[in-house]
């Protein structure tokens, strides 16, 4: 049996409503047969739970056997009128019966007496309350389906927003990874400090990455702190020619964002920008908070003869632009320029200060 | 020996120039940090050997090679790239990974002693390297010593020379070994059409098309160059415009 059917609550929601059918049956049976309300009383309310176990419990089956989203309507609708048929019908018997018993234990009573009508009209009603659960019972089996789709669909949303953060961190990988190793073999002999300098920068940067988790937002100033780490070991790399520039107003950096956001920019900025300018580059990062804005920028210098904007970056900031879509939807813009000498992306999002 | 290291990063040289001290034999007559200088140098002090990197600003190696041509025996150096590394393999010609050991140096130079540079190999590479880029956004021309990089954008028309194609551009005339065919299929075909044997030209150079005679026609340029086009190239140069 399903969890749904046999939740407490949703029992006891469906015990009352029978209740209710009882209370309905017994003053109308007080009235069509002039039996005083007490007989009506105990002749309809145990009548009407008894058949409240009978409905519930077959048509609940039955529903679960004749699933609407897989079964055509027609053999649906002919096995439930039969069930409901027969069910109304041995619910019609049952009521005969029971009126019978009545007049027999207690004649004085002045029990119900079902005249031919009235139990026509009862097995009408029979045949309508059983249909009424089958219905509910419907409702709940897709209520519990819908519910089951949305925390796939949000298990499949977490799922997916940690595989692009894997796929980010395996994409900053290869290059800068072996390069800086290029850089620290270099660096053994002419420096060794500098080379155990190096190796330090290159575990912190990893360890960093390592810890961040797709669907925990980080503050701006851990990212600025990520992106730091990354540009301090390219700054080895590049020498003189790759200059940082950071201007992060106070409230800003207490702002959450999703992880790895800035990271990619600057990546893209070193590799597609300063990396194509044989006498380097500034990569220049601001965030100021506007109202309930957060606004973000990332700019580089770049080659003026160069490809046209996105050449090759275009992964990295597509990727950006879909996670802030998912993470915020409408509410965030990523705007990429280009003029000239310049690259530059803005990002606008809501300032968040994780309450 | 006489070897020539490019690398765009300092500490990149600084390994090579470490590791070839050891080699007696070896001198190391330039260094350059990128494309343009490696043209250069190549050109003016003809090494025997050439140490170069493929990810570099401006120009990357392969286009190095292309420009400066397969006389020197190279042996690459990449830190990753996948598709170096393929061309590489399905070529049979030695690189480096970097980082790489004084030991694994030391092969590659023996190799390179051989001499079994295998010049076809390398321009088979270069050509894959080319068509990775198509369509091109801009021409390399080598000059002598000197590398003129023109926008395709700024190119008005193309014009065949015997073993040469004639680029026009902002007025200039640039000459560039190779064929015309060639260098159109390199071209973003939706902006450059093949109106005759000997000619490309630049759509949004075009000022209009004139009848010459009752069945050909000239196409003239909005600098007043005058070309004429084949009835292959008209009917080409209709579907276009149309």
């Amino acid at each position: 049996m399903g969890r749904m059917f046999w939740a407490e609550r949703s029992a006891a929601l469906y015990l009352a409503a029978w209740v209710m059918l009882g209370l309905m049956l017994a003053v109308l049976l007080g009235a069509a047969t002039n039996a005083g309300i007490v007989a009506s009383l105990l002749f309809a309310l145990p009548l009407m739970l008894v058949y409240a176990s009978v409905c519930g419990y077959s048509s609940y089956y039955l529903c679960r056997a004749y699933p609407l989203a897989t079964r055509s309507l027609r053999p649906v609708l002919v096995v439930f009128f039969v069930t409901a048929a027969s069910a109304a019908l041995l619910w019609c018997a049952a009521a005969l019966a029971w009126a019978a018993l009545w007049r027999w234990l207690a004649p004085s009573m002045g029990g119900v007496l079902l005249s031919p009508p009235v139990a026509a009209a009862m097995f009408g009603v029979g045949v309508l309350l059983y249909g009424m659960t089958a219905c509910a019972h419907y409702l709940a089996l897709e209520f519990e389906r819908a519910r089951r789709l949305e925390t796939r669909e949000l298990e499949l949303k977490l799922l997916a927003q940690d595989a692009e953060l894997r796929m980010l961190r395996t994409q900053i990988d290869p290059h800068f990874l072996f390069n800086s190793l290029n850089s620290i073999s270099a660096l053994t002999s002419i420096d060794a400090d500098a080379a155990r300098d190096m190796t330090l920068q290159l575990a912190g940067f990893f360890r960093h990455t390592l810890g961040l988790e797709a669907h925990r937002k980080v503050a701006l100033s851990d990212e600025v702190e990520l992106t730091r780490r990354f540009l301090a070991i390219e700054q080895v790399r590049f020498g003189p020619r790759l200059t940082f520039a950071c201007e992060i107003a106070d409230d800003a950096a207490r702002c959450l964002l999703p992880p790895m956001i800035l990271q990619p920019l600057v990546e893209n900025a070193v590799k597609h920008g300063i990396g194509q300018l044989p006498q380097g580059g500034v990569v220049r990062v601001q965030a100021v908070r506007a109202g309930s804005q957060l606004k973000l920028r990332v700019e580089n210098d770049v080659d003026p003869d160069g490809g046209p904007a996105g050449k090759g970056g275009g992964v990295g900031l597509a990727n950006v632009r879909q996670r802030l879509n998912t993470a915020y939807g409408i509410d965030a813009s990523v705007h990429a320029t280009r003029d000239g000498t310049h690259f530059r992306v803005d990002l606008i999002l809501p300032a968040d200060m994780g309450e | 020996m006489r070897v020539l290291i490019v690398d765009d990063e300092h500490l990149a040289r600084a390994v090579l120039r470490e590791y070839l001290t050891t080699h007696a034999d070896v001198e190391i007559v330039g260094e350059c940090a990128n494309g343009f200088e490696a043209v250069k140098a190549i050109a003016e002090l003809d090494p025997e050997l050439v140490f170069l990197d493929i990810q570099m600003p401006k120009l990357d190696g392969f286009e190095v090679v292309e420009l400066a041509g397969s006389k020197p025996h190279y042996i690459f150096a990449t830190a990753y790239d996948q598709f170096a590394l393929r061309a590489f393999e399905v070529h049979a010609i030695d690189y480096l990974l970097k980082p790489f050991s004084r030991a694994r140096l030391g092969e590659a130079l023996a190799q390179a002693r051989l001499r079994n540079a295998r010049p076809a190999q390398i321009e088979a590479v270069v050509k894959e390297a080319a068509a990775r880029h198509t369509p091109i956004e801009r021409i390399l021309i080598r000059d002598g010593a000197r590398v003129h990089v023109v926008p395709t954008a700024s190119v008005d028309y193309i014009e065949a020379q015997d073993d040469y194609v004639a680029v026009c551009a902002d007025g200039r005339q640039y000459l560039k070994h190779g064929s015309l065919a060639e260098l159109e299929a390199q071209l973003d075909p939706a902006i450059f059409v093949r109106i005759h044997r000997s000619h490309i030209v630049n759509l949004s150079a075009i000022a209009r098309i004139e009848p010459v005679s009752k069945d050909s026609h000239c196409a003239v340029l909005k600098s007043g160059v005058k070309l004429p086009i084949s009835r292959s190239g008209y009917q080409r140069i209709r579907e276009l415009l149309a």
